[in-house]
C-alpha cells in the first residue's frame, strides 16, 4: 500500500518535474547568453495557458495542435521582449535595468490578462484527462503520459541541438564568451535573439501543458516561475544538465511534500533547499566554470 | 580653469548647506500644511500610507541604490516588522513602542542574516535568494495559523498609545490628521539620518563599494562588512514601517506582505531615482497616488503601472532625479549667460 503511494507520488513529481524543467530551462539558457533574468517569462506560461484554452475550447482544435499555437506564441512573445528591452537596454550594460524592465511588462501582461479573462479560475479539460491507465495500483493518466512524452523528446531535441548542431555549438561559445565568439564570426545578437524564441517557446508549451494541472488564472505563472528560479539556482545558473536534475527533485519534492505534510509547505521546502544550496555550494548541483574579468 | 562651464558638476551633486537647510524647511512645512488642506478622510489616509511607503522606498533604496545589493524581497522585512511588532501587542500586552523597537530589531536583524548570503552573492543569485525569503516569509505568515491566523488575519489592532504630556493630551492617534504627523515626522527624520550617513565617509565608503568591489576591497574596506550593515539598515526601516503599516490599517493579513509588494516598492525607488535619497521620496509619493488617480480605469490602473516602470527604464533610468536635472539644465542654458 505504502510502495504504491510512493511510487504514484513519484510519476505526479516527475510529470510536475518535467513541466518545471522546460520553464526553467528556458530562463538557463537566457542567462548562459546574456546573464540576465527575464521575469516576464512566467507570463509566457499563462499567455501558452491560455491560449491552449482558448484555441481548444472556442474553435475546437486538437490539445495537440493547440500545444503548438502556445509554442509558436511563447515564441513570438519572446521575440517581442527581445527586441524591445534587452537590445536597447544592453548598449547601457547595466544588469539591474532590464531585470526591473521585465518586472513592468509582467505586471503589465498580468494585468491585461485579469482585465480580459477576470479572476475566475478556468477549467481546463482535455480529452486525455480522463482516460487512466491503471498499472499495479497506479493510475496514470493519457495526460501524464503526453507531459512525461512530449516534455522529454523536447528536452533530448533541445540536448542534440546544443550539442551536435553548429548552432548550438556557436550559443554555447557566446554563452562562454560573447567577444570572443564575435571575434570568430559568430554573430551574438542572432544567437541572443535564437535564444530567447527557443526560451520563450518553451514557456508558452509548458503552459499548454501545465494548464490543465494549474489553477488557471492570469497569475497562475508566478507561482512556476518562482519555483523555475529556485530550480535554476538549485542547478546551476546557465547549467543545462543541472537545471534537468534540480527541476525533477523539486517536482518530487512537491509532490511528497503534498502527501506527506501539507501542500502549503512546498514554497518553504524549496525555498529552503535553496538557501541551504546557497549556503553550502553557491554554484549549484553541477557547476560551470566562470571566470570573472576584473 | 580655463573655462568655468567645463567644470560641471559631478552627478553626485553636493548641494550647498543653505539650500539644503531650505529644503528641509520646506519639507517640514509640507507635511504640517498638507493634511490641512486635504481634510477629508479619504485623502488623509492616503497621505498616510504615502508616509509608509516613501520609508519603504528609502530603506530599500539604501540597500539597492548605496550598496548596489539587489533585493527584491523588501516585502519581507516590512512584514516582519508588523506581524513581530503586532503579535507582542496582541499575545503578550507588549507596550506599543516597545513593540515597536522589537519589530524594527527584528526586521534589522532578519536582514543581516539575509545579507551574510549576499557576501558570497553577487547581483542575481541575492536577488533570487531574497525573492525566495519573502516567498518563505509569506507563506510562514500565511500557514502558521495558531501564531498568525493565517489567511483570516488579526483584526482590532489599535492605534499607539496617546501622546501625554503633564496630563494633557497632545496627541490621539484614532485622529488621522495625528497619526499621519507621527509617521511623516518619524519618516523625515529617517530621512535626516539617512542624508547624513550617505554624506559621512561612510557613504562614500558604501558607493565605492557599488561601483567597483575588487578596486574598494584593494583600498582595505571590509566590503562584507559594510553591505551586511547598510542590509540591516534598510531592513529595520522597512520593519518601521511594518509596524506603522499595521496600527494605522488595524487589520493585518498576509497578502498585503505577498512578493508584489516588493515590486511595487522596487518600482517607486527606480521611478524617483535609485541611488539618490530625495528620488525614491518622490517615486513612492508618485506611485501611491498614481494608482488612486486611476481609480476610475479600473482594472487597466496597474496596466498603467507596468507601462510607466517599463517606459521609465526604457527612456529615463535616472527616474525623476534625472528628469528634474534635466529641465533645470535647460532652464540655466536657456537663461542670461554671464
Amino acid at each position: 500500500m505504502t510502495t504504491t503511494i510512493v511510487l504514484q507520488q513519484a510519476i505526479n513529481g516527475i510529470v510536475l518535474g518535467s513541466l518545471y524543467v522546460l520553464v526553467a530551462l528556458g530562463l538557463t539558457l537566457i542567462y548562459g547568453v546574456l546573464v540576465q533574468i527575464n521575469f516576464a517569462h512566467a507570463d509566457f506560461v499563462t499567455l501558452g495557458a491560455f491560449a491552449a484554452y482558448f484555441f481548444m475550447h472556442l474553435i475546437g482544435a486538437g490539445y495537440f495542435l493547440s500545444i503548438g499555437v502556445a509554442l509558436v506564441l511563447g515564441a513570438a512573445l519572446g521575440w517581442l521582449i527581445n527586441a524591445s528591452i534587452f537590445t536597447p537596454l544592453r548598449r547601457k550594460g547595466n544588469e539591474l535595468l532590464p531585470l526591473i524592465a521585465t518586472i513592468g511588462v509582467s505586471v503589465m501582461m498580468q494585468n491585461l490578462m485579469l482585465a480580459w479573462f477576470g479572476p475566475i479560475p478556468y477549467a481546463f479539460e482535455t480529452p486525455y484527462s480522463s482516460q487512466v491507465i491503471r498499472f499495479a495500483g497506479i493510475f496514470v493518466s493519457w495526460q501524464n503520459v503526453i507531459i512525461i512524452a512530449v516534455s522529454s523528446l523536447t528536452i533530448a531535441l533541445l540536448y542534440a541541438f546544443m550539442k551536435f548542431t553548429f548552432l548550438g555549438k556557436a550559443l554555447r561559445a557566446v554563452s562562454q564568451d560573447r567577444e570572443t565568439a564575435g571575434l570568430m564570426g559568430i554573430n551574438p545578437n542572432q544567437l541572443i535573439m535564437l535564444t530567447f524564441v527557443i526560451a520563450s517557446a518553451l514557456a508558452g508549451m509548458a503552459g499548454a501543458m501545465l494548464a490543465p494541472v494549474l489553477v488557471l488564472t492570469p497569475f497562475a505563472g508566478t507561482s512556476v516561475i518562482v519555483k523555475a528560479f529556485a530550480i535554476v539556482i538549485i542547478g546551476g545558473f546557465g547549467n543545462v544538465e543541472g537545471t534537468i536534475l534540480a527541476g525533477l527533485i523539486v517536482g518530487l519534492i512537491e509532490s511528497y511534500t503534498t502527501q506527506y505534510l501539507n501542500p502549503g509547505l512546498i514554497d518553504i521546502v524549496v525555498f529552503a533547499l535553496l538557501l541551504l544550496m546557497l549556503a553550502i555550494k553557491p554554484t549549484g548541483l553541477i557547476s560551470e566554470r566562470r571566470e570573472e574579468n576584473v | 580653469m580655463s573655462d568655468p562651464a567645463l567644470a560641471q558638476p559631478l552627478p553626485h551633486r553636493q548641494s550647498p548647506p543653505l539650500s539644503r537647510r531650505v529644503g528641509y524647511l520646506l519639507a517640514a512645512l509640507a507635511i504640517i500644511i498638507l493634511p490641512l488642506i486635504f481634510n477629508d478622510t479619504y485623502w488623509r489616509t492616503n497621505l498616510t500610507i504615502c508616509a509608509i511607503n516613501v520609508l519603504l522606498a528609502l530603506g530599500l533604496d539604501f540597500i539597492l541604490g548605496y550598496t548596489g545589493q539587489l533585493n527584491l524581497g523588501h516585502s519581507a522585512f516590512y512584514g516582519l516588522g508588523a506581524y513581530v511588532s503586532t503579535l507582542l501587542i496582541v499575545k503578550f500586552g507588549i507596550p506599543f513602542w516597545g513593540a515597536f523597537v522589537a519589530g524594527v530589531a527584528f526586521a534589522g536583524m532578519a536582514g543581516m542574516v539575509l545579507s551574510l548570503f549576499a557576501v558570497r552573492l553577487r547581483g542575481h543569485y541575492l536577488a533570487i535568494a531574497s525573492l525566495g525569503f519573502a516567498v518563505i516569509i509569506y507563506q510562514i505568515l500565511l500557514n502558521w495559523i495558531s501564531l498568525t491566523q493565517g489567511p483570516l488575519g488579526i483584526y482590532g489592532i489599535s492605534p499607539p498609545p496617546a501622546l501625554i504630556i503633564g496630563g494633557r493630551v497632545i496627541a490621539d492617534f484614532h485622529n488621522l490628521t495625528a497619526f499621519f504627523y507621527l509617521v511623516a515626522a518619524f519618516t523625515f527624520l529617517v530621512y535626516l539620518l539617512l542624508n547624513q550617513l550617505v554624506r559621512s565617509p561612510i557613504g562614500e565608503t558604501l558607493t565605492a563599494i557599488r561601483e567597483d568591489e575588487i578596486s574598494a576591497a584593494s583600498l582595505g574596506i571590509n566590503a562584507a562588512v559594510w553591505k551586511v550593515f547598510a542590509f540591516g539598515v534598510g531592513a529595520a526601516v522597512a520593519g518601521a514601517a511594518g509596524c506603522f503599516y499595521a496600527s494605522f490599517v488595524g487589520t493585518l493579513v498576509p497578502d498585503a506582505f505577498f512578493v508584489a509588494e516588493a515590486f511595487n516598492i522596487l518600482a517607486m525607488v527606480i521611478v524617483g531615482g535609485m541611488g539618490t535619497l530625495i528620488g525614491p521620496v518622490f517615486g513612492a509619493i508618485l506611485l501611491t497616488l498614481l494608482p488612486e488617480m486611476l481609480r476610475g480605469i479600473g482594472d487597466l490602473r496597474l496596466v498603467v503601472y507596468g507601462a510607466a516602470l517599463t517606459l521609465v527604464v526604457l527612456f529615463m533610468p535616472g527616474g525623476l532625479v534625472q528628469a528634474a536635472r534635466f529641465v533645470h539644465e535647460k532652464f540655466r542654458r536657456g537663461g542670461p549667460q554671464p
